[in-house]
């Protein structure tokens, strides 16, 4: 708990200390426009022509090939601005102002669409505009350096190296770049871009309402956020909902990652115990409920766990649905079970359902460090008298939750965003809190599956959006709370000394 | 003690053993079951001569192959398995293809190399983790349509390889414990870095670089949202096999189609659960990043 609270004590000097970061980031980067600048004014006329034409400096030096292909990129890049860049970023600011329409034309004797603005597309295109004018502005201006040095060299009789020597580097000493930059510019395209434009969706209203091409949307501020957080302002419940959700999920979270975690490690203690034999056999046969696919597992338990489904017809038969009913557990209005339609009945269900995939998955995992755990300390327990549930409580977990801390919080924060059991298991349950409902969002809704049917089935991609944002907020605490709270050493050194 | 006591004693011990042995065994053998009872009614719906839901008894009533021939050779607009197979298999090998070489390449940089970004790039990557999947990929879906490449297989490989990058801690963790020394040595003898990491360092990396095949193999198998995001047309054609088995389950085929949706829960399980079981002892390794070492 102390730990805890010196944390959130700590918050203000890391906020301190990480402003100041940024403030040095700040300044280095002034330096380093100043240090542009003083090449620039000292440089001969070729530097100073390098500001207006990229390559020019490398033709004089003789470096043709390096030259030409930093002309292509200026030209391609002017080409861009012209073409995409500037049309787009001319209407960020609006984002479109000329709304779709279908106007008849007497010459061709139809109806011809109008020359009409898009805002998804001026949204993304502006973004991916700006993300490649900084980049291509940090080229530029670090060629000034560049084309400055090679001037001195020159001037100092060293040789200018070839373009293959050049080539050559970038298997040697800059390596890494090589390796570094396909897999980089597909994580720029693909995940940061993306992320980037989706927290710009928060601020507009981009929703069903406002959907291009047909209509328009446009900036909105912090709107979004407001409906997410202020109660009762207006017809439609996202505050009441997403309160409800909030805390199913941090409640699911805690379960699934507990109750699995929990139960994993005793699997894996009784798999591994000196009296199994066959352990092996033991071991696949619960892998093997993991190994099958989960849209093949979970769709099939939810048919399993339905109003008419195979367990509810046995247990009707045997007399158990009639006894739940009758000690009150179901409602006497029903003939069923009603395992993944009523509330509480579907959450305390999901949360089984996910012990069934997740002890096996843990016991899985944690074999390995539970044969770790030295032996002479369960000795010298025995020796003190310790019984067996003492030496679990006193010598196992903590051995356990030390080493495997890490996974213990990828795994909180996995299960918090555990789409599959939730949304396979009850995505066609209807609540019967019209509140929820009218917030699009039902009692066994995570965030994460509340974002996907937000956008999915009702093309809310605002409200989905600052979900999104806050499931991040969420998970970025957390990480940080337990990272803080838990890992000590730093494991890259422990091998690599 | 005489004899004797020594020996009665022995012998209850071994008693005591054997009665423990068989007790755990029993323990054991419920827990599977209970553990299995939805694989086996997953396998003996495939059999069943009952092709719709409303099934009254636990055993089929009637045992048959049909379904198992009708996955295949009897396709309708609704179940094309044959189809999603294939489209799935070309998804796979290409998605495990661009991942392996992504997740290699980064790995080694930051596991191997020093550079000034190397750190930064590493926080960098962690604060992308925290963001939901499923909300990168909702964008994801608007640039693809933009490019005129949804409802494409082409699509499925880019958002399962694209940013793989990402996922390169396991291999790291690998990288960090190959000796620093077989680097020096190979630099000494004059060999470039892209040497190194080509002939000195890759051919001793052999588990991990199977690992990380298999893993990016079977992600478009068991994928079910971020194909769900993308695939958008109703098309059966070019779906995959989790759409596909999806939608066969929609409230309007599932009387129709859920003793075929069994019969190919255990088509594809098969040859998964297969590679999965194979491979368990290096998806531990990738899930604790190697702290199984100690």
């Amino acid at each position: 708990m102390n730990k805890i609270k010196s944390f959130f004590l700590n918050i203000p000097t890391k906020c301190k200390a990480g402003l100041n970061k940024t403030g040095s980031f700040f300044v280095r980067i002034g330096k380093e426009i100043a240090g542009v600048g003083k090449d620039f004014v000292s440089g001969d006329i070729f530097v100073k022509a390098s500001l207006f034409v990229m390559g020019i400096g490398f033709f004089r030096r003789k470096q043709f090939v390096k030259g030409f292909l930093f002309l292509l990129l200026q030209f391609g890049f002017i080409y861009f601005i012209l073409k995409v860049g500037a049309p787009n970023l001319a209407k960020l600011g609006t984002l479109g102002t000329v709304e779709y329409q279908q106007i008849w034309s007497d010459e061709l004797r139809m109806n011809i669409t109008n020359d009409y603005d898009h805002s998804l597309k001026i949204l993304l295109f502006s973004l991916i505009s700006i993300v490649i004018i900084l980049a291509y502005a940090f080229v530029h201006f670090r060629n000034i350096k560049v084309q400055r040095q090679l001037q001195q060299d020159e001037k100092d009789g060293k040789t200018i190296p070839s373009f293959i020597t050049e080539v050559k580097i970038f298997f040697d000493s800059k390596f890494h770049v090589t390796l570094l930059s396909l897999p980089v510019l597909g994580i720029i395209i693909l995940t940061v871009i993306p992320l980037i434009f989706m927290i710009l969706v928060a601020f507009t209203n981009f929703d069903q309402y406002h959907y291009p091409p047909l209509k328009l949307f446009t900036w909105v501020g912090l709107n979004n956020f407001k409906l997410l957080f202020q109660t009762g302002s207006s017809s439609v419940t996202y505050a009441y909902a997403f309160r409800r959700v909030v805390s199913w999920t941090l409640i699911w979270a805690f379960f699934a990652t507990f109750l699995t975690y929990i139960g994993g490690i005793l699997l894996a203690l009784l798999i591994n115990s000196k009296y199994t034999r066959w352990k092996k056999m033991w071991r696949t046969l619960f892998v093997i409920t993991i190994a099958v696919p989960q849209f093949v597992s979970l769709l099939l338990v939810r048919n399993f766990f339905a109003t008419q489904g195979i367990v509810n017809t046995l247990l009707a038969n045997w007399g158990v649905t009639d006894w739940l009913i009758q000690n009150g557990f179901v409602s006497s209005s029903l003939s069923y079970i009603p395992f993944l339609t009523d509330e509480v009945w579907s959450k305390v269900m999901l949360i089984l359902i996910n012990c069934w995939i997740g002890f096996p998955y843990v016991m899985l995992i944690t074999t390995g460090v539970l044969m770790n755990i030295p032996k002479d300390l369960y000795d010298s327990a025995r020796i003190d008298g310790a019984n067996k549930f003492q030496v679990f409580r006193k010598i196992t977990m903590p051995y356990m939750l030390f080493v495997t801390a890490p996974y213990l919080i990828t795994s909180f924060i996995g299960n918090m965003n555990n789409f599959n059991v939730i949304y396979l298991l009850t995505s066609n349950r209807i609540t019967s809190d019209q509140l929820l409902a009218n917030a699009n969002a039902s009692d066994t809704d995570l965030l994460i599956t509340w974002l996907f049917k937000l956008t999915q089935d009702y093309y809310n991609y605002k409200m989905a959006s600052v979900i999104g944002i806050v499931i991040f907020v969420i998970s970025a605490i957390f990480t940080l709370l337990a990272f803080n709270y838990t890992i000590k050493s730093d494991k890259e050194s422990r091998f690599q000394l | 003690m005489s004899v004797t006591n020594i020996k009665t004693y022995r012998r209850n011990v071994k008693m005591k053993t054997t009665l423990k042995v068989i007790a755990q065994q029993v323990i054991l053998a419920i827990l599977a079951l209970f553990w299995l009872i939805p694989i086996i009614w997953l396998i003996a719906n495939s059999f069943s001569t009952q092709t719709g839901i409303n099934i009254r008894q636990f055993f089929p009533e009637q045992w048959t192959l049909d379904n198992y021939y009708n996955l295949f050779f009897n396709t309708d607009t609704v179940a094309n398995f044959p189809k999603w197979f294939e489209n799935t298999l070309i998804v796979a090998i290409f998605s495990a293809i661009v991942s392996t070489m992504f997740v290699l390449m980064v790995s080694y940089a930051m596991s191997r190399m020093r550079f000034k970004m190397r750190k930064p790039l590493m926080n960098f990557g962690i604060i992308l983790g925290l963001f939901p999947g499923v909300l990168s990929m909702i964008a994801v879906y608007f640039i693809l349509k933009f490019m005129g490449l949804t409802d494409h297989l082409a699509a499925l490989v880019i958002i399962y390889s694209g940013s793989s990058g990402l996922g390169y801690l396991v291999a790291k963790g690998f990288f960090d414990t190959v000796p620093k020394a077989l680097d020096e040595a190979a630099k000494i003898d004059g060999a470039s870095e892209f040497m190194i990491f080509l002939k000195i360092i890759m051919p001793i990396s052999k588990p991990i670089i199977v690992y990380t095949v298999l893993v990016s193999f079977l992600a478009p198998w068991v994928d079910f949202v971020f194909a769900r995001i993308i695939l958008t047309s109703n098309d059966t054609n070019g779906f995959t096999v989790a759409i596909g088995m999806y939608n066969m389950l929609d409230r309007n085929l599932i009387n129709t189609y859920f003793a075929l949706f069994c019969t190919a829960g255990v088509v594809v399980s098969i040859p998964i659960s297969l590679l999965f079981v194979l491979m368990q002892s290096y998806y531990v390794e990738g899930v604790t990043g190697g702290s199984t070492k100690g």
